[in-house]
């Protein structure tokens, strides 16, 4: 597992890649909190380098979720390749956290 | 043509560990596509954490892999107490809003989820779980 961050006028653009399973989940939540700041207006967790994601892995994107929900910022997940994406549909939170196809169009629907 | 492979682990998370290795060396030599090494690495993944976690067993957890033309089958078993993935874990509430998202539950009913067939059994005090994931859609 690595994330990369990068910051630009209020919007946190994070791309995780490889893995996220029950040996590094621990370390993706606090690598998550360490990325995002109370200032941020928009988060956008980038998933196209993500190879797997395991219920371990999808805790910590609801609890990133939740963090940024009671800090009033938008939150999207982009770039989900397909069963990556599988996994979030059959978990039921695509209806809860909004996904889209790009970086791009995340920062488009978030910025409006 | 079939393949095999087996796997026998003590019941901690450093073992757990290993189970990506085996389930990928044999994905390799029996050419599985990327979207089925996922999704069996994701079910054992699920079952070995919830043995480990809340099984109390203490034997070996022993999983086989079985490959034909048509489909995967895939054993795991284990010492700890008597637990059927298919009846004794309710299904979460996937329609939940996001402040009320259960933490718990997802894990079993990914596995669910994701293969085709599932059978329990309880037998010589251990738990088996056969679980049948064909190649194609």
């Amino acid at each position: 597992m690595a994330i990369d961050f990068q910051r630009n006028e209020g919007t946190l653009i994070i791309e995780a890649a490889e893995r996220v399973d029950s040996t590094n989940a621990q370390r993706f939540l606090e690598d998550l909190d360490a990325a995002i700041e109370p200032t941020d207006q928009v988060v956008i967790l980038d998933m196209e380098k993500l190879t797997y994601i395991s219920s371990a892995g999808l805790r910590v994107v609801l609890q990133t979720a939740k963090t940024l929900q009671r800090q009033n910022s938008g939150f999207a997940l982009c770039a989900l390749s397909g069963t990556v994406r599988e996994v979030f549909e059959i978990s039921g939170f695509d209806q809860v956290i909004a996904i889209h196809p790009s970086q791009d169009e995340a920062i488009a629907a978030l910025k409006g | 043509m079939t393949a095999h492979a087996f796997l026998k682990i003590a019941p901690n998370h450093e073992q757990l560990e290993l189970i990506p290795t085996a389930v990928e060396e044999f994905a390799e030599r029996d050419n599985w596509p990327p979207d089925l090494v996922f999704k069996l690495n994701l079910v054992l993944e699920e079952l070995g954490v919830n043995i480990v976690n809340y099984s109390g067993a203490t034997g070996d957890i022993e999983i086989s892999l079985a490959s034909d033309e048509e489909s995967v089958t895939v054993e795991i078993s284990d010492d700890g107490r008597p637990f059927n993935p298919l009846l004794d874990q309710d299904t979460p509430d996937i329609s939940a809003p996001l402040g009320n998202r259960p933490i718990g539950g997802l894990g079993i009913h990914l596995v669910r989820s994701m293969m085709d067939e599932m059978s329990y059994s309880r037998e010589d005090g251990k738990n088996k779980l056969a679980m049948t994931k064909r190649k194609s859609e």
